[in-house]
C-alpha cells in the first residue's frame, strides 16, 4: 500500500487486488449449487399447501367443443377442480384480431370453445398429486364439432399476406443490379418447424395472497412476465411478482409468458391454494412456441470479379390463425454484404398450428442458411474461393441503413479462421477427395448478429464483515444457463475492487431493479453495464459523502471514512446516442469439415473452427460454453432437428426426444472456438457484445457447404439426413 | 398413468399363474419400453408382474456347443459378456449399437425381443392404429410412413420392429425358449417367434397368453471372424435405425461356406435374407456377388409413399455390411 491523498483524512491507493474481474476464465460462481441440486428451478420451490395441475389438450386441429364431460374426472380421489372454458375466469384477450405479438402481450386461455390447433389447452385438472391430475385428464370426454384444418404449408400458401409489422425492404434498383451481373442464381431454401426444447420444462407455481399474485416461473424476462400477467388478469403490475432465479435454458421459448402460467394463476385463484403446473415434454411441442417452417426464395447476382450486384430474399412463413409472428429471415441479407441493390420481403400464411415465436437467432439462424449457402453457390459459379468472395464484399458501412459499424471484424474472422482451419487444404473441386469410403469436404459461412444493448439497472448492497467488504448485487436479470451470475459477480469484483468470492449475486426477481432479462443477445452487455453503473454509483456516492476526490480509493476505505458498515446504491446503464448512430453487431465465421459416406448416406461433422469478434469477453469459459452450445444447436439444425406435422390429423408426430432428434455427443466434432480481441466502446462502456446467438448463426450453411464440397450435392432444405443424401443427385456441372 | 396392481418379485410359478388368470397382466423386465407406453396410455395393463429378478440371467454353454442367454440378463451384460464377445461378436456389436448405455443397462433380453413398434400412430392415442386398437385403421399407410416397412406389410399395418438385437439373432439363426403357463416349455426359431402383421397386427409375436420368455439359444459359435452390424441412422447414437444389416460370413479357402444376413427396421419382424444367404454359399466374397445378393432381396421390396429411399439404402447397406464383414480382421 502506498500513501495517497485524502482530504484531511488518510486514504490509501490500493495496488490492484486479484479480483477475478472481467476477462478472467473463472468457473461459474453458481456451479456448485447446480451440480449439488441446490439451485432451485421454478418447479422445485417448496411452496406450502400446493396442489398440482395438468393441462388437457385438444385432439382435433380445428373445431368447436360441443360438450365436455368432466364428471368421471371429478369423481376421482384427490381431484379438486376441472377448469374448462365453461367455468374459467374471464381474462383480457387481444385488443384486435390477429395482432402481432411480443414478449408482453396478454395470454388469455380457456375463453371460448373454439379450437385453433391440435394440442391447444381446452382445460385443466387440479388435484392433490400430479399422478391424480394426470390420470383424471384421461377421463374427460370431449365432443367436438370438427372443422377442416389447414396445417400443410402448400395448402396454406394461397392465403399468404403482408404482415402488420415492417416486412419489406429495398435499396438501390434490384432489376438493374440483376441486369448488370455476369452471373445470377435463383434458389429456394427451406428450414423446417423446430422446437426450442430447453432442458427445463416450462413450469409455474402460482399463489394469491391478499389479492396479489406471486409466481415462480421459468421465464427469461421477469419484468415482461409481470406485464403479461397484469394485463391478462387486469390487475396492477404492482400486484404481481415473478421469481425465476434459475432457468434451465430458454432459447426464446421462455421470452413470452405462456398460457400455462395463466392457467396456474387462474387455478390458484379459483381454488384459493398455490397451484403448480409443469408442461410435459410432449406438451412442449404443442403448448410452448415453435420456430415455423420458412421457405426462402433467394436471388443472387454478381460480376465476374466477385462484386455482388443484387440480392433478393423473399421469405414465406406461417403463423397461427389467431396471432401474428414473423421471423425476419431477411435480416442478414440486408446488412452482411455490400450489395448496392437488395430486396427483402416477408409473407405470412395462417395455419392451424400454434403461434411461432423467436427461437435462438431469429432471422439470422434461418436467414443466414439461405444467404450463406447462396454465397457459396455463387462463389462456385464464379470459380472463386468462398472466403475471398465474402471478403470482396465486406464493408465497414451498414448497407441497410448507411450507418457506420461500431466495429466489424468479418474479414479478420474469415482470414484467421481460414488459417487456423487449414482452409488452403480444401478440395478445390467438389466430390474430389476420398478417404476410404468417405468423401471429404470443407465449408465456410460468415455470421453477423446484432449486439443490442438495453437499459438495465442493478442494486449493490455493501457490507463490512470482519474488516472486509462483501457485496450483494441484485438485478431483475436472469441466468438461463448462460453464466449471468458469474459475469455479474466478475463485473462487481472489477468495479468494486474486491475478490469475486466476496460477491453474492441475486437474480430473477421482479422486485429487484429492472433489467431486460435474457434474450436477443442483449443480456451480457446490459447486465454487466447495469452492474457497473450500480458499483460506480456506490463509489461515487461514498466519495461525495466523505468528500474524497482521489481516484483509486478502496471500497473498504470509503466505507471506513464514512463510518459505515453497510451501504446500498442503485445504478442504471442505457444506450448512448453514439450507440444509436452506429450499427452494432458481433461478427463471426464458421469453418466445417464433413465426411460423407459415399454409399450409405451417413455423414460425420469431423471438426469445426469458429472465430468470433464480440467485443470484450467477460469470461472466456462461459463464453466458450455459449458458442459451443450455439454450434451444437446449429449442427442440430443442419442434421437433426425437425418437427413433423401429420397431414391428415394436423398434429405433430414428433412428440418426444426419441422422434425429435438433437445431436448427441458423438455427432459433435472437434471444435475450436476463437474470440478475436476487439475493443468496441461505442457498443457500451464496457465494450461487451452478445454471443448467445452468434454461435448458431451460419453453422448450418457451413455444414451444407462442406457437404457440397464433399459430394457435389446441394442441400437447400434442412435437416440433411442419410435419406436425403441417398436420394439427392449431384449438381449439374459437378464431375 | 392408469391405476394397476404390481407384483414385485414373484416366483416363476406365481408369475405364470398371475399372468394366466388376468389377461390384462403384463410382465415387466427392465421397463424401458412398457413403462413409457403406460405413461403414453398405449399399454393399459391392470396388473404388472415384475420378472427381472427371476433366475434367468446367466450365459451358459450348451451340450450342442451353442450358448443359452438368460432372458432376464441385461442387454449390457449380454453384449459385454466375455463368452458372447468371443464367440458371437456379431451379437455383441449389434447390441452395443442399440439405444444408450443407460437403456442397455436396464433393458432385458426378453424385453428387447418384445419391444413394440415406434410407429407414431401407435404412440398417439387420438390417431388410428390397428396394432393399438384393432379395427381403427392404419394411419401410416397413407400418412407419415418414412420409417415404415418395405417388406411383408399388409394394408392393416406397415409398422416395423425396432430391435437391433433381433436382427443379429436372425442372422445367427437363434431361437427363443418360452415357459408355458401349464408348466412345459417350447422353443421357437427367431423367425417363428415373430410374425407378419397380416390382419392381426395387434399380435407382434406368436407367444401365447401367459407365456414367459426365459432364454435365447444360440447355435454353435459362428461368424467370429467375419461379421458386421451396419446401422444407418439419423444421428450417431440414441436413434433407431432407418435401415440396419447384420451380416456374418464363414469363409474357407476363399469361398463362402455359410452366410448369415438379416435386416432391421424394414419389416414387422427382423427380416432374414434367406435368398441372399443361399446365393452367397459356395461363392467367392466379391463385390459383384455382394451386389447380386443384395439385389435378390431388395427387388422384393414394396415401398410406401415416403420410404422409397429404403430401397437404395438397403441395397447399399447389405453390400457394405458384407464388405465390412469380409474385410474385418478377426
Amino acid at each position: 500500500m502506498e500513501r495517497g491523498r485524502g482530504r484531511g483524512k488518510e486514504a490509501y491507493v490500493m495496488k490492484k487486488q486479484i479480483t477475478s474481474g472481467t476477462g478472467a476464465a473463472i468457473s461459474r460462481v453458481e456451479g456448485r449449487l447446480k451440480v449439488t441440486g441446490m439451485a432451485k428451478y421454478a418447479a422445485e420451490f417448496p411452496v406450502k399447501n400446493r396442489v398440482y395441475a395438468q393441462g388437457i389438450n385438444s385432439t382435433v386441429a380445428k373445431g368447436k367443443i360441443v360438450s365436455i364431460d368432466t364428471s368421471e374426472a371429478l369423481a376421482q380421489p384427490g381431484v379438486i377442480k376441472v377448469i374448462t372454458h365453461e367455468n374459467a375466469l374471464d381474462l383480457q384477450g387481444h385488443d384486435k384480431e390477429m395482432p402481432a405479438i411480443g414478449t408482453s402481450s396478454p395470454m388469455a386461455v380457456l375463453q371460448s370453445p373454439e379450437v385453433h390447433y391440435y394440442g391447444q389447452y381446452i382445460g385443466l385438472v387440479v388435484a392433490e398429486t400430479l399422478e391424480q391430475a394426470q390420470y383424471a385428464c384421461r377421463l374427460i370426454q370431449v365432443d367436438y364439432a370438427q372443422e377442416t384444418a389447414v396445417t400443410d404449408f402448400e395448402a396454406g400458401r394461397y392465403k399468404a399476406y403482408v404482415p402488420d409489422e415492417a416486412s419489406d425492404y429495398t435499396r438501390g434498383d434490384v432489376d438493374s443490379g440483376l441486369a448488370s451481373a455476369d452471373e445470377q442464381l435463383e434458389m429456394t431454401y427451406i428450414t423446417p418447424i423446430e422446437h426450442h426444447h430447453p432442458m427445463e420444462l416450462h413450469s409455474a407455481i402460482a399463489s394469491w395472497t391478499d389479492g396479489k399474485v406471486e409466481v415462480y416461473a421459468s421465464q427469461q424476462m421477469v419484468e415482461n412476465s409481470v406485464t403479461t400477467i397484469a394485463k391478462t388478469f387486469r390487475i396492477p403490475e404492482s400486484d404481481v411478482r415473478v421469481i425465476a432465479p434459475f432457468v434451465g435454458g430458454g432459447f426464446g421459448s421462455k421470452l413470452q409468458t405462456e398460457r400455462h402460467v395463466m392457467l396456474a394463476i387462474m387455478a390458484a385463484k379459483l381454488i384459493e391454494r398455490p397451484v403448480q403446473l409443469t408442461v410435459t415434454r410432449t406438451q412442449m411441442f404443442t403448448n410452448t412456441t415453435l420456430r415455423q417452417r420458412n421457405e426462402q426464395k433467394f436471388r443472387i447476382a454478381a460480376r465476374k470479379d466477385g462484386t455482388l450486384t443484387a440480392l433478393v430474399h423473399e421469405t414465406l412463413s406461417h403463423t397461427s390463425t389467431y396471432e401474428q409472428y414473423q421471423e425476419q429471415c431477411g435480416t442478414p441479407t440486408k446488412m452482411l454484404y455490400a450489395s448496392p441493390n437488395a430486396r427483402v420481403t416477408h409473407r405470412l400464411m395462417p395455419l392451424n398450428l400454434q403461434t411461432p415465436f423467436a427461437m435462438r437467432a431469429p432471422g439470422e439462424a434461418t436467414g443466414s442458411f439461405a444467404l450463406e449457402c447462396a454465397m457459396d453457390e455463387m462463389a462456385w459459379r464464379l470459380g472463386m474461393d468462398p472466403v475471398d468472395f465474402r471478403i470482396a464484399n465486406d464493408t465497414q458501412t451498414d448497407p441497410s441503413n448507411g450507418k457506420p459499424f461500431s466495429s466489424r471484424l468479418l474479414t479478420e474472422c474469415l482470414r484467421i479462421g481460414a488459417d487456423k482451419f487449414g482452409w488452403d487444404q480444401r478440395p478445390a473441386k467438389p466430390n474430389s477427395r476420398e478417404e476410404g469410403n468417405w468423401l471429404v469436404g470443407y465449408g465456410v459461412a460468415g455470421a453477423a448478429r446484432a449486439a443490442p444493448y438495453k437499459t438495465s439497472s442493478a442494486r449493490v448492497l455493501l457490507e463490512v464483515t470482519g474488516g472486509e467488504v462483501y457485496a450483494t448485487v441484485q438485478t431483475g436479470a436472469t441466468d438461463i444457463g448462460t453464466g449471468t451470475y458469474t459475469i455479474v459477480a466478475q463485473t462487481a469484483a472489477e468495479y468494486l475492487g474486491i475478490p469475486v468470492e466476496r460477491i453474492t449475486v441475486e437474480l430473477g426477481d421482479s422486485d429487484f431493479p429492472d433489467s431486460p432479462g435474457s434474450g436477443g443477445s442483449w443480456g451480457a452487455a446490459s447486465f454487466a453495464n447495469g452492474t457497473r453503473a450500480a458499483c460506480l454509483q456506490a463509489i461515487e456516492q461514498l466519495k461525495q459523502k466523505a468528500g474524497i476526490t482521489a481516484t483509486d480509493v478502496s471500497i473498504e476505505r470509503l466505507l471506513l471514512d464514512n463510518e459505515l458498515t453497510r451501504y446500498t446504491a442503485e445504478g442504471t446503464a442505457e444506450p448512448t446516442e453514439e450507440f444509436e448512430q452506429h450499427s452494432v453487431y458481433s461478427f463471426g465465421a464458421n469453418f466445417a469439415e464433413v465426411w460423407v459416406d459415399r454409399d450409405t448416406g451417413m455423414f460425420r461433422i469431423k471438426r469445426m473452427v469458429n472465430v468470433g469478434s464480440a467485443g470484450q469477453i467477460l469470461n472466456p469459459k462461459t463464453a466458450y460454453g455459449q458458442i459451443i452450445g450455439g454450434l451444437t444447436m446449429g449442427a442440430g439444425m443442419a442434421i437433426a432437428e425437425r418437427t413433423k406435422v401429420e397431414p391428415n390429423f394436423g398434429n405433430f408426430i414428433t412428440r418426444s426426444f426419441a422422434d425429435y432428434h438433437v445431436p448427441v455427443n458423438l455427432d459433435m466434432a472437434e471444435i475450436e472456438v476463437i474470440f478475436l480481441p476487439e475493443e468496441d466502446k461505442i457498443a457500451n462502456a464496457m465494450g461487451v457484445k452478445g454471443i448467445g446467438e452468434l454461435g448458431i448463426t451460419s453453422v448450418a450453411a457451413s455444414i451444407a457447404n462442406a457437404i457440397f464440397n464433399a459430394t457435389g450435392k446441394r442441400f437447400r432444405e434442412l435437416p440433411i439426413t442419410p435419406e436425403t443424401v441417398i436420394m439427392k443427385e449431384r449438381e449439374p456441372g459437378v464431375v | 398413468m392408469r391405476p394397476f396392481t404390481y407384483v414385485p418379485a414373484p416366483t416363476r410359478e406365481d408369475a405364470l399363474a398371475a399372468a394366466t388368470t388376468n389377461p390384462q397382466a403384463k410382465y415387466l423386465g427392465g421397463g424401458t419400453n412398457l413403462l413409457d407406453l403406460m405413461k403414453e396410455d398405449v399399454e393399459r395393463p391392470t396388473h404388472v408382474i415384475e420378472v427381472a429378478d427371476l433366475p434367468y440371467a446367466e450365459v451358459t454353454r450348451d451340450t450342442d456347443g451353442g450358448y443359452t442367454i438368460g432372458a432376464m440378463l441385461s442387454n449390457s451384460a449380454t453384449a459385454n459378456h466375455p463368452e458372447i464377445r468371443k464367440n458371437y461378436p456379431l451379437l455383441s456389436m449389434t447390441m452395443l449399437a442399440a439405444a444408450t448405455a443407460q437403456i442397455r443397462n436396464m433393458a432385458t433380453n426378453g424385453g428387447n425381443l418384445l419391444q413394440r413398434t415406434r410407429c407414431p400412430y401407435f404412440y398417439e392415442t387420438s390417431m388410428p392404429c390397428n396394432k393399438r386398437e384393432p379395427g381403427s385403421g392404419c394411419g401410416a399407410l397413407n400418412g407419415m410412413n418414412a420409417t415404415h416397412a418395405i417388406f411383408g406389410w399388409s394394408e392393416h399395418c406397415v409398422a416395423t420392429h425396432p430391435s437391433d438385437m433381433s436382427a443379429a439373432l436372425a442372422a445367427l439363426d437363434a431361437s427363443v425358449t418360452v415357459q408355458q403357463p401349464g408348466g412345459g416349455t417350447r422353443t421357437l426359431s427367431i423367425t417363428d417367434f415373430y410374425r407378419l402383421p397380416g390382419d392381426q397386427p395387434e399380435k407382434d409375436t406368436n407367444l401365447e397368453a401367459g407365456e414367459l420368455i426365459t432364454a435365447i439359444h444360440l447355435p454353435a459359435p459362428v461368424f467370429a471372424d467375419h461379421y458386421y452390424y451396419l446401422k444407418i441412422r439419423e444421428r450417431s447414437s440414441y436413434a433407431f435405425a432407418l435401415v440396419s444389416v447384420a451380416a456374418g460370413l464363414q469363409i474357407e479357402n476363399g469361398t463362402i461356406t455359410r452366410a448369415g444376413l438379416a435386416m432391421g427396421r424394414v419389416a414387422h419382424m427382423p427380416w432374414k435374407l434367406s435368398r441372399a444367404e443361399a446365393y452367397l454359399v459356395g461363392k467367392e466374397p466379391t463385390a459383384a456377388h455382394f451386389e447380386q445378393a443384395a439385389e435378390l432381396e431388395m427387388r422384393e421390396a414394396r415401398t410406401l409413399s415416403q420410404n422409397e429411399y429404403k430401397v437404395p439404402m438397403g441395397q447399399r447397406a447389405i453390400v457394405r455390411a458384407l464388405t465390412q464383414a469380409y474385410n474385418r480382421e478377426a
